[in-house]
Formats: C-alpha cells, sequence, structure tokens
C-alpha cells in the first residue's frame, strides 16, 4: 500500500514538474545559438552574462562612448538585435554584425533574426523585455511595428540621423538619398519626426514576360489606353491583361497611382485622411481605373488571391496567360525556380501615368529599422543604426542584392536588378510613404477596406460607388482618432 | 483518525497539481480576457485606457463583426446537420452490417482526423484548385472543358459552403467512431426481436438505435459547437484568411485580425467574451432541448 502511494506521488510529481518545464525560459538557449552563430568575430567578448545595471551605467556615459569607443579598454556590453529575414536570406545579417562587432570592441550583439520575426519577439516584449534595435517593415500582417507606433512605443531617431557614421566623417543624414527621409514611412506622425530608419527599397511596378512582347511583335504599353487597347489584343489570343498575387498588392498599385492622378499634395493628403479626398475627382480616376483593370483581369486570379495560392497568380504570368502583375522586386527570386515558358524574360515597368501626359510613377517599399523606446541598451542601438549607413555594412548588404538608400549604391547592381533600379532614372516618379499612423480604431482597418475590396470588384459583388463609401467612411473615422 | 487525516493530505498533495495548473492556464487567462474587454489597449504598451462596456458599443455597431458572426452561425448549423446524419448513417452501416473491408472503411474514415488542418487546408485548396483541381475537373466532364471554371474559393456566395466540405471532411470521423463506440453497447437481443417483429432496418435505427445512444448524441452537439468554432479558425486562416474581401470571415478570425493586426486587443478581447458567451449559451440551449427521459437497457 505505501509503496503504492510513493509510487503514485512521485509520478504525480513529474507530471507536474514536467508541465511546469514547458514555461522556462528558453531565451538563454536560443542566446547561445546566437552567439554561436555570430562568433565568426574572433575576438567578440564573453559579455553575455552582463546584467542590466552595467548596461544602465553605459547609458549614461553617453557621447563619450562614442567617441572614445576604440581608444580606452571598454565596458563589456550586448545589443540585442532582431532582424526579419526577407527574402535577401539570414547570412548578411550574421556578416554585418561580425563586422560591427570588430569595429566596436566590448559589443556583443546577440542577433535573432526569423522570418517571422514578430511571432518571437513580440511574447517578450509583452513581458517587458524589449530588443534594443529592430528590423521590421510596416505592412506586415501582425503589423507589429504599426501596433507600436500606434502605442507611441518608438524611440525619435532625429538625433541618429545627426551622428557621424561610425569610421566615416559623414553625418547619417548626409549619406542617405534625399526624399526618403521626408515621407510618412519614416515619419509616421506626419510631423517631420523620424523614428524609422529606411532599409532596403525596392521599387515596385508592374513586370511582365519582356519575351511575349518580342515574341508577339506588341509594344509594351506606355499609357492606359494603350494598356486597354493591349488588353483586347491579348483578349483575342486568349491571354488575359492583368493578374495579381493577393490584394495586399493594390497597397503600392494605388498609392502610384493616387499620385500620378493627383500629385504629390494630393497623395498625401489621402494619406491623411482629408475629409472628402477619397471621393474628389482624383481619387475616382484611380477607383475607375482599377475597376476597368479588374475586367481584364483573369478569371481565376480571386480564387487563388490568398496566402495558400497566390504564387498560382504569379505563375501565370510565367506561362503566358496573364500579362502584367504588379509586385516588388523579390518576384524573380520568388519564383525562381518555378517552370516557365519558352524566350521568357523578366520586364518591369512603372505603372502607367492616369492623367494623360503625365509620368510613370513607381511606389517605392522600403524596409524600416527601429528602436523600441523600451529598448536599454538604446546608446549603442543608435550607434547600430548609424553604423547601417556605413559603405562598409552597405557593402555587406548589397552583395545579397539588398539596396539600402544609400546614395551610390545601386550603381554596383548588374543584370535584372540593375534594371529594376533604374526605372526612376527612366522618368518614372517615385512615390513614397504609406498611411498616417493614428490611435487604433477598433473594427476599422484602412488597408483591409481600400485593397481587401479589389476582389469583390473584379467578381462584380460589389460596384465601385460601394468601395469608395466604405473607403471615405473608414477615412473619416481614421481621420477622428489622429492627433 | 490519524490514517483519514493522512488521506486527505495524500488526496490534496495529488489533486494540488491539476487545481493550481487549472487555476493558473485556465481560471486566470478566462478572468482576464473578460477583463481585458473593458479597456482600450493596443497590446504591448503599458497605456491601458479603461473605456468600460465602449467597446461592447462599437461591437454592436461594427458590421464586419455581424459578418463573421453569421458566416459562423452558418457554418456550425451546416456542419453540425451535415456531419452528424452522414457519421450516424456510416456508423449504423459499420457497426449493423456485415461489409466487406468493415475496418478498411474505420480507417479511412478516421484518417481525416489524424492529419493536421494545415495538412487539411492544403488537400482542399489542390482540390478546389480552379483550372487543375480534382472538382473542376471531374465536373469538367460534364461541363465541356471550355466553360469557365468555378471558382471555389473565389465566388463570395460559394466560398463558403466550400469550407463546409472541408470541415465536413476531417470531422466525420471521429464523431463515427464515437458513435459506433455507443451502438456496440446496445444489447444485440433488442434488434433480434426487432427481426422477428418484421421490423425494417430504417426502422429498427430510428426506433432501437438512435433513443438508445442519444446521451450520446446529445454530448457531441456541444463538441460541434465548439469543434466549429475552433476549426473554422484553423482552416479560414490557412485557406482562405478570411477572403475574398471577408467572405469567409468567422469569429475567432475576426478576433485575431483585430487583437493582432488591428492594434485593437481590447476590442479583440470584447470580441472573445461574446464568442464565449455565445458558444456557452448555444451548449446550454442545446443542452435544454435535446433533455430526454434516459432509455435504460
Amino acid at each position: 500500500m505505501k509503496a503504492k502511494k510513493i509510487v503514485s506521488l512521485l509520478l504525480v510529481a513529474t507530471m507536474a514538474t514536467s508541465l511546469l518545464a514547458g514555461c522556462g525560459d528558453s531565451k538563454n538557449d536560443a542566446a547561445a545559438d546566437n552567439s554561436a552563430s555570430t562568433d565568426t568575430a574572433a575576438d567578440t567578448a564573453p559579455a553575455e552574462t552582463q546584467d542590466t545595471a552595467e548596461a544602465e551605467t553605459q547609458d549614461t556615459a553617453e557621447a563619450e562612448t562614442q567617441d572614445t569607443a576604440e581608444a580606452e579598454p571598454v565596458e563589456e556590453q550586448t545589443l540585442k538585435v532582431a532582424a526579419f529575414e526577407g527574402g535577401y536570406g539570414a547570412d548578411m545579417w550574421s556578416d554585418v554584425v561580425a563586422a560591427f562587432e570588430a569595429s566596436h570592441p566590448g559589443v556583443t550583439v546577440e542577433l535573432t533574426i526569423d522570418k517571422k520575426i514578430e511571432d518571437v519577439i513580440s511574447p517578450a516584449m509583452k513581458a517587458g523585455d524589449y530588443p534594443d534595435v529592430v528590423h521590421l517593415a510596416t505592412g506586415r500582417e501582425a503589423a507589429l511595428t504599426e501596433t507600436l507606433t500606434k502605442e507611441k512605443a518608438l524611440l525619435p531617431l532625429t538625433d541618429v540621423l545627426e551622428m557621424t557614421v561610425p569610421g566615416e566623417d559623414v553625418k547619417v543624414k548626409d549619406k542617405i538619398i534625399p526624399g526618403f527621409l521626408d515621407t510618412l514611412a519614416t515619419n509616421p506622425y506626419g510631423d517631420g519626426v523620424t523614428y524609422y530608419a529606411p532599409m532596403f527599397y525596392s521599387p515596385c511596378g508592374l513586370f511582365y514576360n519582356a519575351g511575349l512582347f518580342k515574341e508577339k511583335g506588341w509594344d509594351v504599353p506606355t499609357t492606359w489606353d494603350e494598356m486597354w487597347a493591349l488588353g483586347d489584343t491579348a483578349a483575342a489570343e486568349g491571354i488575359a491583361l492583368f493578374t495579381y498575387p493577393t490584394t495586399g498588392y493594390f497597397d503600392a498599385f494605388t498609392y502610384a497611382t493616387l499620385s500620378s492622378a493627383g500629385g504629390s499634395d494630393f497623395y498625401n493628403s489621402c494619406m491623411t485622411y482629408e475629409d472628402g479626398i477619397w471621393e474628389s475627382e482624383n481619387a475616382t480616376k484611380v477607383f475607375d481605373l482599377i475597376a476597368k483593370l479588374g475586367e481584364y483581369t483573369e478569371g481565376t486570379t480571386v480564387a487563388n488571391a490568398n496566402n495558400d495560392n497566390f504564387t498560382k497568380n504569379q505563375q501565370l504570368i510565367l506561362d503566358n496567360k496573364a500579362i502584367f502583375c504588379p509586385n516588388g522586386t523579390w518576384l524573380p527570386g520568388e519564383m525562381a525556380d518555378a517552370p516557365r515558358a519558352d524566350g521568357f524574360e523578366w520586364g518591369f515597368m512603372a505603372i502607367p501615368a492616369v492623367n494623360a501626359g503625365g509620368a510613370g510613377c513607381s511606389f517605392c517599399w522600403f524596409e524600416q529599422m527601429w528602436i523600441p523606446a523600451a529598448a536599454e541598451n538604446q546608446d549603442m542601438a543608435k550607434e547600430f543604426v548609424a553604423y547601417m549607413y556605413s559603405d562598409e555594412a552597405a557593402q555587406i548588404f548589397a552583395q545579397s542584392t539588398a539596396i539600402q538608400p544609400i546614395t551610390g549604391v545601386s550603381d554596383s547592381l548588374e543584370g535584372d536588378n540593375k534594371m529594376f533600379y533604374s526605372i526612376y532614372d527612366n522618368g518614372a516618379t517615385a512615390v513614397m510613404g504609406g498611411f498616417a499612423s493614428t490611435a487604433p480604431v477598433e473594427g476599422v482597418n484602412m488597408l483591409d477596406t481600400l485593397c481587401g475590396t479589389v476582389n469583390s470588384i473584379v467578381s462584380g459583388d460589389k460596384t465601385v460607388a460601394e468601395w469608395q463609401a466604405a473607403v471615405e467612411e473608414a477615412s473619416d473615422k481614421l481621420r477622428e482618432a489622429m492627433e | 483518525m490519524k490514517k483519514v487525516r493522512g488521506k486527505s493530505i495524500f488526496i490534496t498533495v495529488c489533486v494540488a497539481p491539476a487545481v493550481i495548473l487549472f487555476i493558473i492556464f485556465m481560471l486566470i487567462p478566462t478572468f482576464n480576457v473578460f477583463k481585458m474587454s473593458l479597456y482600450k489597449w493596443g497590446g504591448y504598451s503599458n497605456n491601458k485606457e479603461f473605456v468600460g462596456l465602449n467597446n461592447f458599443k462599437i461591437l454592436a455597431e461594427d458590421s464586419n463583426f455581424f459578418r463573421s458572426f453569421q458566416n459562423t452561425v452558418l457554418l456550425i448549423v451546416c456542419v453540425t446537420i451535415v456531419t452528424m446524419a452522414l457519421s450516424l448513417i456510416f456508423a449504423g452501416i459499420l457497426s449493423r452490417e456485415k461489409i466487406k473491408g468493415q475496418n478498411f472503411f474505420r480507417i479511412v474514415f478516421y484518417i481525416p482526423n489524424i492529419l493536421s488542418v494545415v495538412v487539411i487546408s492544403a488537400i482542399f485548396s489542390a482540390i478546389y484548385d480552379p483550372n487543375n483541381g480534382l472538382l473542376n475537373s471531374i465536373i469538367g466532364i460534364f461541363r465541356g472543358k471550355e466553360e469557365t471554371p468555378i471558382l471555389w474559393l473565389g465566388d463570395q456566395k460559394l466560398v463558403i459552403y466550400s469550407l463546409v466540405i472541408a470541415m465536413v471532411w476531417q470531422a466525420i470521423g471521429y464523431y463515427m467512431v464515437m458513435y459506433m463506440a455507443s451502438m456496440a453497447s446496445v444489447p444485440e437481443s433488442l434488434y433480434e426481436s426487432a427481426n422477428l417483429e418484421g421490423a425494417g432496418k430504417v426502422y429498427q435505427f430510428f426506433t432501437i438505435t438512435l433513443p438508445l445512444i442519444w446521451t450520446n448524441i446529445r454530448t457531441t452537439l456541444t463538441f460541434f459547437v465548439i469543434s466549429s468554432i475552433n476549426i473554422s479558425f484553423l482552416i479560414v486562416k490557412a485557406l482562405t484568411n478570411g477572403g475574398p474581401d471577408g467572405a469567409t470571415e468567422v469569429f475567432l478570425s475576426y478576433m485575431y485580425k483585430q487583437a493582432y493586426t488591428n492594434s485593437s486587443y481590447g476590442y479583440g478581447m470584447a470580441i472573445g467574451v461574446v464568442v464565449f458567451l455565445f458558444s456557452f449559451g448555444l451548449s446550454a440551449v442545446i443542452n435544454f432541448v435535446t433533455k430526454r427521459e434516459p432509455l435504460e437497457f
């Protein structure tokens, strides 16, 4: 009897502990893994066990550290960097981190990198443990960057722009291509204060099979009238004019056409939810344009416009079943292994001007890097952000075709990439920045209303008037939430 | 006396881990859901603003929420009726009739239950593919290849039923096994005497089998409500992500979107409260409506 009791007690105890073991902090393992991968710089200091007290003293020693970091025997500190692993791969990040550690003795960078970085870092963030630097763009499904923006939980980067790039004698703001710091994609509140550092940029436009145009003897359309004419010609041969991966890609498309229809002031009014702007004449042009494009859209597009099947829509271009597809420069990489029609050759163009005689336009999408206001090691974080704009870092990134908005970096590109990045040299207007950040409004999602509805327009479930009214309504609600 | 006391200590020690875990992982989070639904909070910062019932007020006017409500109710009703009917029929056939390959069918019907929902979604997105999908290829034999393909996941009137099919397919095996288990305990003698009286198979099914497994059917009805709400989220998330244009948005997918991508965590929790009360209420109603004097055998 007694033995039985002891055995049951033991069993219960094992069960209880094994259950609780799951709640254990797995951070240490992750840190160990990361340090293993980033230890390539041989001289990394064993700073992993650094405690917060040290970090704080480091904070107070602010300005001096920057200039004298290399001279004195420095304190050891840890910088937690979280980066989104995009199409450019993870290796460039480990290389950059290694280079940063080499040029900043005493600093150990704990790099966390993942394709779903928001899922990896947000549980710890909710518990108050924030990374020091985060590289994660806006416009992701989980909207972590937007959420922190709406919550006003980001550090202003104004002083980073004034900093000298480590190892060089240029200020950060002077290295960045003009225009990149004046947009809502870097100054989310529209008040001129920079919160996001612009990182890898990528022009968005229309992709097509240049081989198909050669084969059929068609000219690449430069106006929408030519576009519709081409649509009719192609339809006779059983080729649709247009397809889209998911409606999510209509953000860049709509931004570019809005700007083309009404100019940049009009575009900014749209992005800041000005009253009645979505029902104005210029906005109506854009809504009608997309609706007309809907008529030329390949029939099965809507059915495949979801996360599972969007590559089937992209495949339509490779199979010559549709001509144009809006996308970013990562598309050729994404479809690199897909089968394709004979003589296939990537072509890329800006979106034709909405008004006759105007310039073509292309939305310039870029990823952002930011520092959470709750970051512990803010000074080193700023140093790290500034370092991103050094020639050394830019070269490492450029080797993986990740192009930063630094003057001259895109010159080193070759092949297809050269063509993509030359789009602005050929007369297209660059459009940048998305919707202004507001306090969260329950039940209202501008991008869902503006882009998601395209599916209904193409399938004929909603009319343009209903769509336009819904967008204006969402805009009204968001305007009230803007400060 | 000492022995009794020792025994109660022993019981307490044995039960304590489960109780503590239950409190930490069930009661406290549930309580927090209710609490958070009264706040306006983005999910990260410390700026939680108490807004009382304001989230529920917004919810009452949110047409997207009502659409997801409708979709959920439609899924619960359709999936429950179809799954229950089919799995009862299959269970009846497999447990009462002697057919070849009985075990084979049992396994085949149960397989979808072992698969993860993501796999099921992948299977169904292949079946529903407009050009090369299984469904359209078969239908194409009768309609002719030149007809415009049916967009199972693209037609807003059709897509929710496409989800119903996937959910029924994945649920049938599980309920079939449950019904078969209780059918096995119905005494053979009842069927024998019914046979002697000249009752047909169908009549036997409705007058003997159904009443005698009624308690089991009641239990599964509650399961249907809860699992329809849960599985619909998983399938929607993997198959359509609420699209096209919100046509397949369900309770939980809408809640997820609001809480995590629209930075309205408090509002999401308010939806969570409604879902909680709804599923609780519906289960209670079903339980009440289906109450019968249990038959003894």
